[in-house]
């Protein structure tokens, strides 16, 4: 019997096989599903990750090197520049005994490959621990939020987005504070759903949806989408709601990971992020959540978890 | 020596899948050489070697999808073991047999791959086969037949030859 299956019909049973393994794989639990995925990833995919970094670092390197000769001229001269500053404004805030505002790091990094899949769901960026980016950390571009970094090497970061069924994020809706559960729906279009939330909740279309900070993974405040459709769901207690990302995630190509204050990281933050509310002189309470949100009376009585060592940002993301 | 080439050009259409194909995407539709390449290696090692390679080239997406574990794995093996089966004895080297042969393949792959991504939304899947997997497998065939004879031309061989 075996010897007519694998001599006379191998086709047939290696395609049996094939389709088996590949159904029980489909019908195992999402948490069974990710740790074969995990250990799949760390036997086959080692050595095409390792390929495309080695791509991604030998073949642009002369033409990047030129670049950066120029690049670290001007930087030298700009960076003389805002040393000198940054001395003077120890000085002055010690003079104005305003205490050190937690400092906050964003690293930049470019996107050198996508998702095999072709529903997307995660990128692979050119920083990686080296640089101070650590699995956990989310990532953004000055339009909202991307994801956060699943797996770092030193040089290579690999991040799930928000199209990725992996990756839920806390969210709130930023005009009525109301909580819930974002993560990524199958459609036509890229959409994400705000879950668990009551049907009772004022959530209306066109409403911005920022992240609440309660996952400890994502900063408070970081925007995510635009509200595109409230609906009641089919037992009438919880709120449908479909979110439109602010980020095309299509078309990304570079980001800024967040990362702890005491690692290394560039200052291209301010470029993207607001402005703290000056604070009056000797008011160190008010410079320090210059950009906090005033509590409303519709307001979640909850907590807000931060990531432990990791300041939430005090400015928020435009 | 062939094991060895088939290796790289998988390796390669990897690397250009994940890094520069979606520079060249027409509204939401860009060419899946993933798929090609399994319609590739079924046509030319048969059925056996196609179904493995497409569940092979298949996992390894899988392991980077939104989609359930084993998805691209299935839909890739069984448009490997079709590819190879309705390709026996055909004139490969006539372009418009080979765009036709990697355009149904691709229609294939994405019937199963959306049936199943779609949860058996009718609508969604309708939406999908239409905005997203036809446009795909034309811009798939048409891709693939313009590589292929590329490379044919500079090499002086066929990489599709017809069955001796």
């Amino acid at each position: 019997m075996l010897r007519y299956l694998f001599v006379r019909r191998t086709d047939w049973t290696v395609l049996v096989i094939a389709c088996t393994l590949s159904l029980s794989m489909m019908l195992l639990e999402a948490r069974m599903q990710a740790r074969v995925a995990w250990f799949l990833q760390h036997t086959l995919l080692a050595p095409f990750e390792y390929s495309i970094g080695w791509v991604d670092q030998s073949v642009g390197v002369f033409w990047e090197n030129h670049q950066l000769r120029s690049r670290l001229t001007q930087l030298q001269i700009e960076s003389d520049a805002l040393q000198a500053e940054r001395i003077e404004n120890v000085r002055l805030r010690r003079l104005l005994h305003l205490e050190e505002r937690h400092p906050y790091n964003l690293v930049a990094a470019s996107v050198v490959a996508r998702s095999l899949d072709r529903l997307g769901g995660s990128l692979t960026i050119d920083k990686g621990t080296a640089d101070g980016v650590e699995p956990g950390r989310a990532v953004l571009t000055p339009d909202g939020l991307v994801g956060r970094a699943e797996r770092s090497t030193p040089h290579e970061t690999r991040v799930l987005t928000l199209l990725n069924r992996d990756c839920a994020v806390a969210a709130r809706i930023e005009r009525t504070r109301v909580d819930g559960v974002l993560e990524w729906e199958f459609g036509s279009q890229p959409v994400l759903n705000l879950r668990y939330v009551s049907s009772q909740e004022d959530v209306k279309v066109g409403d911005r949806v920022v992240t609440s900070g309660l996952g400890g993974i994502f900063p408070v405040g970081i925007r995510i989408g635009t509200v595109a459709r409230v609906a009641l769901d089919p037992n009438g207690l919880m709120k449908e709601i479909l979110v439109d990302p602010a980020v095309d995630f299509r078309s990304v190509e570079e980001i800024l990971v967040y990362t702890p204050s005491d690692l290394r990281g560039t200052a291209p933050a301010d470029l993207f992020l607001e402005e703290p509310k000056p604070a009056a002189p000797g008011d160190s309470a008010a410079a320090d959540s210059a950009a906090a949100r005033p509590a409303t009376p519709s307001s979640k009585a909850i907590a807000t978890t931060q990531p432990s060592g990791d300041a939430a940002p005090e400015k928020v993301v435009r | 020596m062939k094991w060895i080439r088939d290796g790289v050009v998988l390796l390669v259409a990897l690397v250009l899948q994940s890094t520069v194909l979606h520079r060249i995407e027409i509204a939401g539709a860009r060419p899946d050489l993933l798929v090609a390449y399994v319609v590739y290696i079924a046509w030319m090692r048969g059925p056996v070697v196609g179904t493995i390679v497409g569940f092979g080239v298949g996992l390894i997406q899988d392991l980077d999808a939104s989609v359930p574990l084993g998805l691209n794995a299935l839909a890739k093996s069984l448009v490997g073991f079709l590819v190879a089966k309705a390709g026996f004895r055909v004139h490969r080297a006539n372009a418009g047999v080979r765009f036709a042969f990697f355009f149904i393949a691709m229609l294939v792959h994405d019937v199963i791959y959306y049936a199943v991504a779609t949860d058996g939304d009718l609508a969604t899947f309708a939406k999908q086969m239409v905005l997203t997997a036809v446009p795909s497998a034309l811009y798939t065939g048409i891709v693939v037949v313009i590589l292929l004879g590329i490379v044919e031309a500079f090499s002086r061989k066929l990489l599709l030859a017809d069955e001796v």
